[in-house]
């Protein structure tokens, strides 16, 4: 029996993931990620209560359950990466960073070291392996999730017991549009990936919530988290004011270097807001009802540089230069581009280092990271420069 | 649905809810108001005070009502002398940030011990959290346990210097049931107190203990264990959750957490809760008049259980109150047993109702030596109210059946 790892949060997608495994046949271990577990003033993290919900669940589901703590880890490659690129001035994703190295680098290699065949999470993706010729790859096509051979790519991999690792794995995005997780997902290895098991990757999230409930899984009507699982309800600012020396600072208008007002730490801005400025100038002048919006910020002198003009070319670029791209194959020149989480796909063509857009975009905050796809495939990525 | 987890609530029962009615929307009035129905109201609020303090040998003038055992607990320690340590305010509350990942909320203890202070304060290392986090503020010091989950006379001893203050000891247990031989603990400090009046030292020393889960299991009576501080609690006993109090002996000077309008005695500002306390009075009330038969049937119904359950360790075996069943099964993991349990609609709680809340190990069962196996296989059984034979038969039999099951399961 094939032996699988599923990463368990205590959520229903990853419950029902652990429930579609069992299903399917596998030896089911159900591991929950201690990745964090640090109380903020006002917010309890609900780490052990997520625990428990994870662990009700594989009881229910007769898995073994186990607790695997990563928070040393954690804290290192993405707290501390995110503190870091935040003091610098950028905006970084931490949930990419926790996906590159923690779901699917430490939670893959212990997985494996105890002698799992798979990893699974309850993402919404898909993974699609070349040679399996009976995967067309089209939504219509797909089998029902909770059938004998449901999961197309485990059944392929399972026809295949030693399968071959030159075989070429894709990442495709989920069939449910609206929740595709592939754009946090984009920069796992492709041992991993090949190694890695979406089971919800073909459902709508509707149906994942239904069959949670047929099952009595509890965790059905548990309130969807939401943002950074660390940073929680108090959201990012209050979480840096914990963790970052700030000082408050001067609003200057880039035009005429006046001052306009203070903001309380440059870090906590980014290129493009508008909201959240607390400005008071001359009548008439600053409230005369225009928005500004931040168009710089000079992270050494802590000042925040706003303007009035919504055309200013620090708003809107027809270029993106990528930094640390990885990509999982051979790129053509025309892509398309998502540069935020459900964000809409934007059509572009990559040199290799900077993708070209046929008209201005809306520049996305340095940090933040630009996915490419090829229709349904993930292709990559990189961090916006 | 089998409830056997009366230790971590009580229902409200039926009389209690009914005194307790008219106050919420008949004689709802503001006891300081000045008209006729108000005072009325005043009257029946001390004369609840008067049955609760009568029921463990005390006067209504000698309680303070707050909203639960926790905030009791949390007053009775204000009765330690502060003076040239920092105040409680000072020692902030509010969490520290001594680098990433390290903010935590400032204990006293490291203050005190860096600038050399010994410990005012004893506790029992199995006190509940409301006792340990607030002895810790205070730079408390614990008391060992010997392995029956007694107190060691001994540690207690060594431990108490010149500089102690007060001493914290549960009547009885939470995890385990043990009832801690109050009186004996009373007379060691009797003996200090009167060593310290030959020697010219006036530092008082205070002998506090929270007796939530005991209050409708043992007689009570402040006079007999010889403390000056005792915390009761209305949830436990088939009153309303959210109301408690705290018996104040003369000798404890203590400082208000609330300030406002100077209810009770000053020391517990805001418009009494009337209905909790009404509530609370009959349900001692009621406690009082069923002690004996319900000690009675709860002691058969563990003889039945023990006697019934296969493949289990008693970890409670003597001292401890009647209801308490303390069991562990070795090799599997209680928490599972817990989820299992509840498909087949029997409740019960781990070694304490931790996991879900703080994800650590019991400290009560790790004071009492038991193996990291041990404390995993614990489950906490309280019987109540709420249970009749019958129902214990069916629950050891539904324990069986889930524990061969997990067994078998755990196997393959």
């Amino acid at each position: 029996m094939k032996k699988v790892y599923v990463g368990m949060s205590g959520g229903v997608d990853s419950s029902v993931s652990a429930l579609l495994l069992k299903e399917q046949g596998y030896c089911v271990i159900g591991v929950y990620m201690k990745n964090w577990s640090q109380d903020l003033p006002g917010m309890k993290c609900p780490w052990a209560e997520d625990l428990a919900d994870a662990k009700r669940v594989a009881v229910k589901l007769g898995i073994d359950f186990e607790v695997w703590d990563f928070e040393n880890a954690y804290r290192e490659k993405v707290v501390e990466y995110m503190l870091d690129e935040f003091k610098k001035g950028n905006t970084p994703n931490p949930d990419i960073m926790c996906n590159q190295e923690i779901k699917f680098k430490l939670f893959y290699e212990k997985a494996m070291e105890a002698g799992a065949d798979y990893i699974a999470t309850g993402h919404y993706a898909r993974i699609k392996t070349l040679s399996d010729n009976s995967y067309s790859g089209s939504r219509r096509s797909r089998p029902s999730p909770r059938g004998e051979r449901a999961n197309p790519r485990a059944a392929a991999l399972r026809n295949t017991p030693s399968q071959e690792l030159s075989e070429q794995t894709l990442l495709m995005r989920a069939v449910d549009e609206n929740k595709d997780q592939t754009y946090f997902l984009y920069r796992i290895s492709d041992e991993a990936l090949a190694h890695t098991i979406f089971p919800i990757g073909e459902m709508l999230k509707p149906e994942v919530k239904k069959l949670a409930e047929k099952h009595g899984l509890h965790n059905a009507y548990k309130k969807e988290s939401m943002g950074v699982c660390f940073v929680g309800e108090v959201g990012m600012k209050d979480f840096l004011k914990e963790y970052i020396d700030i000082e408050p600072g001067e609003i200057r208008e880039i035009e005429s270097e006046k001052v306009l007002g203070y903001h309380e730490g440059a870090v906590f801005y980014t290129i493009g807001q508008r909201h959240g400025l607390y400005l008071n100038g001359e009548k008439g002048t600053v409230n005369d009802g225009m928005p500004y919006y931040v168009v710089k910020k000079d992270i050494k002198n802590n000042i925040v540089y706003v303007s009035k003009n919504l055309n200013h070319e620090a708003i809107w670029t027809k270029e993106l230069e990528l930094k640390d791209i990885l990509l999982h194959q051979d790129v053509n020149s025309s892509v398309q581009v998502r540069l935020r989480h459900r964000a809409p796909l934007i059509p572009a063509t990559f040199d290799g280092k900077t993708l070209h857009f046929g008209k201005e975009i809306k520049r996305p905050a340095s940090g933040q990271s630009a996915v490419l796809y090829d229709g349904e495939v993930c292709l990559g990525g990189g961090i916006i420069v | 649905m089998i409830y056997l987890d009366h230790a971590a609530a009580t229902p409200v029962s039926d009389k209690v809810l009914e005194a307790m009615r008219p106050y919420f929307s008949v004689d709802f009035f503001n006891p300081s108001a000045a008209y006729l129905p108000a005072k009325k109201v005043a009257a029946d609020y001390e004369n609840a005070k008067g049955v609760i303090a009568h029921a463990v040998g005390a006067k209504a003038s000698d309680l303070v009502i707050t909203a639960g055992a926790t905030e009791a607990n949390n007053l009775a320690f204000t009765a330690i002398q502060t003076r040239s340590c920092p105040s409680f305010s000072e020692r902030s509350l509010a969490p520290v940030v001594t680098g990433l990942g390290r903010s935590v909320f400032s204990t006293s203890e490291n203050m005190l011990l860096e600038r050399g202070h010994p410990s005012r304060l004893l506790y029992l290392e199995t006190e509940h959290e409301s006792v340990r986090a607030v002895a810790d503020s205070y730079g408390g010091q614990a008391v060992k346990v010997l392995s029956n989950g007694l107190i060691d006379l001994d540690d207690l001893k060594a431990k108490i210097t010149d500089d102690t203050q007060m001493i914290s000891v549960s009547l009885a247990n939470n995890e385990l049931g043990t009832i801690q031989p109050m009186a004996e603990i009373a007379s060691i400090i009797r003996e200090i107190k009167i060593d310290r009046m030959k020697r010219g030292i006036k530092t008082q020393l205070l002998l506090h203990s929270d007796a939530s889960q005991a209050l409708n299991l043992l007689d009570i009576n402040v006079a007999r264990l010889g403390v000056d501080l005792l915390t009761l609690n209305a949830a436990k006993v088939y009153g309303p959750k959210g109301v408690g109090a705290l018996y104040v002996s003369h000798d404890a000077k203590l400082k208000p957490l609330t300030l406002g309008g100077g209810q009770e005695k000053g020391l517990r500002s805001g418009t009494e809760n009337v209905p909790g306390v009404i509530g609370f009075a009959k349900a001692i009330e009621l406690a009082k008049e069923h002690l004996n038969g319900n000690r009675k049937k709860y002691a058969s119904w563990r003889k039945i259980l023990l006697s019934e359950l296969s493949g289990y360790e008693l970890i409670n075996k003597k001292h401890c109150l009647d209801n308490f069943v303390v069991v562990s099964f070795p090799g599997l993991d209680a928490e599972r047993l817990i989820f299992l349990l509840e498909e087949e609609g029997v409740y019960v709680a781990t070694g304490a109702a931790c996991a879900a809340s703080k994800g650590e190990k019991s400290h009560v069962l790790k004071a009492i030596g038991l193996t990291e196996e041990q404390i995993t296989g614990s489950l906490r059984i309280t019987f109540g109210e709420m249970n009749n034979e019958e129902q214990i038969h069916e629950a050891a039999s539904i324990i069986n059946s889930v524990i061969k099951n997990e067994q078998k399961r755990i196997s393959k």
